[in-house]
């Protein structure tokens, strides 16, 4: 990323330094050292990152020590047994225990969501950077296509793809690959965007001059420099794609029982609407958590990446 | 501006048929065919062969894209423009148009309560920026913006209509009661909390934002320091600037809305085109899906060209 580095002496000096002629000592930040200032002095961002890793964590951790709990069917238990240190939440009409279901259901959400966002970046930079590179006719009908994405409507696409291809191939994958293929729009404007901003810009004249060929610009040069704003859509789309497939598999077409999700646990949950009224609060408020956690994340990203923010020392 | 809206209108062109291309290959790369559910020890491969003759299946894939594809677009729409639903055999037209009222009914009314109460609450933060009143807002609306629909719904279901017994629990209107106003309202309340909290949560944000960028402004200034009432520069003055950025988004969010009422269609069970799309592609009734999916496709053209032709019509600043 050095070619993103701007060099701001004078700025944020440890030793509040005022004097004009101690500038030469005042320590030089890197582009991405201000960026961690910023984004740690906002308290929002920091706490989405917290509450996003806690849930990270959690998804990883519990369904490994947890084992085949999330699935495993105990007659013997039902949901009027007392909650435990091993059952928090209790167990389920068919005595499995709620909160390991609840954790491999959220690491359902956390992968779908990653992978989808992961493809979602990977079309959007790679259409971007090429129409924003090309320009001329080229982006003019790419961009054409974009539009026509973006007219289609996404939510009954996925559905319908989901539906009709999720009882051949596995679910989860038609669901990440159905959002990512529908949901690249936005990142592939703003890199073109940033693209078409540093097409002029010096160091991409120079790398030209010296003779670097087209995909050597794009690939070394240009795209580092404009990953800032897919970063940031990439966190925000975390939230998205999670609750689109917890839609769907709420709905009954995307992930279906007995594998885990946080939309099929709210399913199942409906029937006990008298009887277990809190059982709908478990995979709701996780969902929730999850949404907070990367739409903090994102916006804390935009305002930390955004170089036009200052920092006051 | 008319010759803006014909330019638009063109300009949609290339893009309804991109529509109606990934909506058409969608379907037809499924995987069955349509005649499959005739394939039964009682009917003879012979039999199958003239179906697969007399739906033109056995011809290319562009000349069957062409046929439907003019078919679909031949107005007026007869009862073979748009075919015939697998499940009921029904003009699939009828099947659309039957439903259309009722998505109508429960968007529009979203929408205004959503209008009502959200451009007030915007405002109210603007003006009384970083108060607690505008921190206590912020804070709900963060939560139910991040919120999903159906999440919200049940919750709603399950509180007033489990719990309390107050509002009915599904459906347009209750058995015998067809057509029945008060009814209706009734079965109307939880669909269009359900999706008013979450435009309201999004909307008052814009509102809120759209008006401090205004209240800054030097002709605001202006006005106060002409001793104008605070109220009437609030009211008249910077209202009608802030403004503008909320009636684009209300076009932007027309489409959307399409789809969140999908799912809130289906949790309250409303007799609206989102339920109709979701059982469709249930049951895989491909007429009705590809029917569907092209009203919602033209939804989104449409609401962009009404935003951009109400963007154009409120703020005098812009020509095109």
């Amino acid at each position: 990323m050095a070619s993103t580095e701007t060099i701001r002496p004078g700025e944020a000096s440890p030793a509040g330094a005022t004097d004009f002629d101690e500038v030469d000592l005042v320590s030089v930040q890197t582009y991405w050292q201000l960026v961690r200032r910023r984004f740690m002095r906002n308290r929002t961002a920091v706490f989405g990152l917290v509450l996003l890793s806690i849930l990270v964590f959690s998804a990883i951790f519990f369904p490994f020590i947890g084992g085949d709990a999330w699935h495993l069917t105990d007659l013997t238990r039902g949901p009027t047994d007392p909650i435990s240190i091993t059952a928090p939440l209790g167990y389920d009409n068919l005595g499995i225990n709620i909160f390991f279901r609840l954790m491999k259901g959220l690491q359902t959400s956390l992968i779908i969501g990653f992978f989808a966002v992961l493809i979602i970046a990977g079309i959007g930079t790679a259409f971007g950077s090429i129409s924003g590179y090309v320009g001329g006719k080229v982006d003019n009908l790419m961009m054409r296509i974009v539009d026509v994405v973006l007219s289609l409507p996404g939510f009954f696409l996925i559905l319908m793809l989901v539906a009709f291809i999720g009882s051949v191939v596995s679910p989860m994958v038609v669901i990440i690959v159905a959002i990512g293929i529908t949901g690249w729009t936005t990142a592939a404007r703003l890199v073109r965007a940033e693209f078409l901003r540093l097409r002029e810009s010096d160091f991409v004249q120079a790398a030209r001059a010296l003779g670097a060929s087209d995909s050597r610009i794009i690939i070394r040069h240009m795209v580092p420099s404009a990953m800032a704003p897919v970063l940031v859509a990439a966190t925000l789309g975390i939230a998205d794609a999670v609750v689109t497939e917890a839609a769907l598999s709420f709905l009954g077409y995307g992930i279906k029982p007995p594998d885990a999700s946080l939309g099929n646990m709210l399913t199942g949950a409906q029937d006990y609407f008298y009887r277990q009224p809190l059982w709908i609060y478990y995979p709701g408020i996780t969902l929730i958590l999850v949404v907070l956690a990367a739409s903090f994340l994102g916006d804390g990203l935009r305002d930390a990446l955004d170089p036009r923010q200052k920092l006051e020392a | 501006m008319a010759t803006y809206f014909v330019r638009r209108l063109i300009q949609a062109i290339p893009i309804v048929i991109g529509i109606s291309v990934i909506s058409f290959l969608i379907v037809y790369l499924t995987p069955g065919s349509p005649v499959d559910k005739f394939r039964t020890p009682r009917v003879s491969p012979e039999m199958i062969q003239n179906l697969i003759r007399l739906y033109g299946l056995d011809q290319p894939l562009p000349i069957q894209f062409w046929n439907w594809f003019t078919h679909f677009w031949s107005f007026p729409w007869d009862n073979l423009a748009w075919g015939y639903s697998f499940t009921d055999g029904r003009p699939v037209r009828d099947k659309i148009f039957q439903r259309i009222p009722s998505t109508l009914l429960l968007m529009g009314t979203s929408l205004v309560v959503s209008v009502i109460f959200a451009i007030p609450i915007g405002i109210l933060q603007a003006v009384k920026q970083y108060s607690w009143a505008d921190r206590l807002i912020t804070t709900f609306e963060t939560i139910g913006y991040a919120m999903p629909t159906f999440w919200l719904g049940l919750i709603l279901k399950q509180f007033f209509a489990v719990n309390l017994k107050w509002l009915p629990l599904y459906g347009q209107n209750s058995l015998g009661k067809q057509g029945d106003i008060p009814d209706m309202i009734l079965h109307l309340i939880l669909p269009v909390t359900t999706l008013a909290v979450v435009s309201i949560a999004g909307w008052s944000r814009y509102m809120r934002a759209s008006m401090l960028e205004v209240l800054r402004q030097d002709y605001v200034r202006t006005a106060r320091a002409k001793g104008l009432s605070s109220g009437r520069v609030i009211g008249r003055h910077a209202l009608r600037n802030a403004l503008i950025p909320i009636v684009t988004l209300l076009g932007l969010t027309i489409p959307s809305l399409l789809s969140g009422a999908a799912i809130t269609e289906t949790v309250f069970s409303w007799p609206g085109l989102g339920w109709l799309g979701v059982q469709s592609v249930g049951e895989r009734d491909y007429p009705v899906v590809l029917a569907v999916t092209m009203i919602g496709g033209m939804m989104v053209i449409m609401g962009n060209l009404l935003a951009d032709v109400l963007y154009a019509v409120v703020d005098p600043r812009i020509h095109y």
